[in-house]
């Protein structure tokens, strides 16, 4: 199946093939190469300037890492029981705008539309600030969910409905002429089909939340990474330091999610399509 | 001797096009029926308003022994219309197994999920079938790894599983390369013999006068003949009856 097998074969015309395969190998080969070297140099440069003309509080840092650090934990949580909230409103949202009923198809439009026309900022901002004046005080952490949730639910909707309307007609009809009850149907064939489909792109959402999350530190009470790093950098006039701390601790966040989502996304296209 | 698959007066409109008119056929236990016929003639809305894949407008089927009404609403409709798909098993044109499942979960999807049959019992059963139509050896894979005929005859197996009283074939062997027809056609020549009762839609002339016991043809949403095969290809009566066979004789079938 290899080129390599074929190569030695003493056949004038794929040897050509060949030839121009491997022409194409070595210049994909290059240009890896070349990007990983200029990415190694720009890190070169960093560590330079912060060795140097950029002048870097270490002690500052090596006694705030460990509470700048401690934000990560309240990060995930966050992020996590968001997105959890927001792949449920998004799944009811895609459903409901199916519906034949027109209530329920309403309800659906009126949340995306509403959500999608309002800034995110806002939102947070309207669970910890606006509501209490209403009588209702939610805890922190659960105003951030709620208001994270909602927003990327709104989004999320339209990847549930792709994926709903990527599963065919006739895998519909297969399941009922086998006696499937419109819920079964759902169950066992529409919905794991359509869920395979929007797995990547709720990966790309979930990564998106985890720095979205930290417009949650502005109101102040949750005290996850953002909100860790502003309080001691404004305290001590050490705000560089701190944000460049964070920074650091959000992109490895990311830099890890990728690359478990890139090992799932392997997974699901095994034994597909 | 009393039939199995009964439609009476059955009419089918997609909005103010009358695709169905009036269409009554018999069919007995055992016998195998083709129905053949210009595209846009109405025979796929048939079949698929036997097992109610198509809500038909007006008339009756009746299924072993179980009859619906076409103006039927409500639970008890419903779960008549369930109980005849129990009774009827159908084959696409276009396969349409579930990619997410291998083809063992495939056949045995619906015995487990909607008959509740225990899953050992559902796999001895669904392996069974599969070695009747010669894929037992891929039961692991997926139906993404398996050509379209091995894809259809997998179809066939699915819907064998669930121990159908009728078998409904839509086209099966049209999304075919010429190729892999004569497998499929094999298998379903098997299945027939076995004494299935079926109801075959389909292009396949040569099929249609082998195996059949009747041939119905369908014109402008009306049966225009039903006879024997021997007869019906030798002596059409009806004009477009005539027509449709030369059509696929200078075709080259």
């Amino acid at each position: 199946m290899g080129p390599d097998t074929t190569a030695s074969l003493p056949n004038p015309v794929m040897s050509q093939a060949e030839l121009l395969y491997q022409a194409q190998q070595r210049k994909d080969r290059q240009f890896r190469l070349f990007v990983g070297i200029t990415w190694f140099v720009i890190f070169l440069f960093l560590i330079f300037l912060f060795s140097g003309p950029i002048k870097i509080d270490r002690e500052f840092v090596a006694n705030n890492l460990v509470f700048v650090a401690g934000g990560i934990g309240e990060t995930i949580r966050i992020s996590l029981l968001s997105i959890i909230l927001a792949i449920i409103l998004a799944l009811l949202a895609a459903l409901a705008r199916l519906s034949t009923v027109p209530p329920i198809y309403a309800l659906s439009t009126f949340y995306v539309s509403l959500i999608r026309g309002t800034p995110l900022y806002l939102q947070i901002f309207f669970f910890f600030l606006a509501l209490p004046q209403l009588g209702i005080i939610l805890p922190g952490l659960w105003a951030g969910v709620i208001a994270l949730g909602l927003n990327y639910g709104a989004y999320m909707s339209e990847i549930f409905r792709a994926g709903l309307s990527s599963v065919g007609k006739g895998q519909r009809e297969a399941a009922m002429a086998l006696g499937m009850t419109p819920i079964q149907t759902m169950r066992r064939v529409v919905l794991p089909q359509a869920l395979r489909f929007a797995i990547p792109p709720i990966g790309n959402d979930f990564i998106a939340m985890t720095k979205d999350s930290a417009l949650v530190a502005a109101t102040g009470f949750v005290h996850e990474l953002m909100w860790r790093a502003t309080k001691v950098g404004r305290a001590q006039f050490h705000n560089l330091e701190a944000l460049i701390m964070a920074a650091i601790f959000y992109w490895m966040m990311t830099l890890i999610l990728s690359y478990i989502q890139s090992i799932i996304e392997v997974r699901l296209s095994r034994g597909e399509r | 001797m009393s039939s199995i698959v009964r439609v009476s007066n059955l009419d089918k409109y997609f909005g103010r096009l009358h695709v169905l008119k009036e269409v009554s056929i018999d069919v007995a236990p055992r016998e195998v029926v083709c129905i053949i016929g210009r595209s846009g003639s109405g025979k796929s809305t048939l079949l698929r308003c036997i097992n109610f894949l198509e809500e038909p407008s007006f008339g009756t089927i009746e299924v072993d022994g179980l009859k619906v009404e076409a103006s039927g609403r409500g639970k008890e409709h419903r779960q008549l219309v369930h109980d005849v798909r129990l009774k009827t098993g159908m084959v696409f044109q276009e396969f349409n197994l579930f990619p997410h499942m291998s083809v063992l979960e495939n056949v045995i999807e619906g015995p487990v999920t909607v008959k509740g049959m225990d899953r050992s019992k559902a796999i001895e059963l669904a392996e069974q079938n599969l070695d009747s139509v010669g894929l037992l050896f891929k039961k692991d894979e997926y139906p993404n790894r398996l050509s379209g005929g091995q894809k259809q005859r997998v179809a066939i197996a699915r819907a064998l599983t669930m121990e159908p009283r009728v078998m409904l074939f839509d086209e099966p062997t049209s999304a075919l390369d010429p190729e892999l027809i004569g497998e499929v056609l094999n298998v379903m020549k098997k299945v027939a013999k076995d004494g299935m009762t079926m109801l075959v839609v389909t292009h396949e002339m040569g099929f249609a006068r082998e195996v059949a016991d009747r041939v119905l043809v369908m014109a402008d949403g009306e049966i225009v003949e039903d006879e024997k095969p021997e007869k019906l290809f030798d002596k059409p009566k009806d004009p477009r009856t005539k027509a449709l066979i030369d059509r696929y004789r200078t075709g080259g079938q």
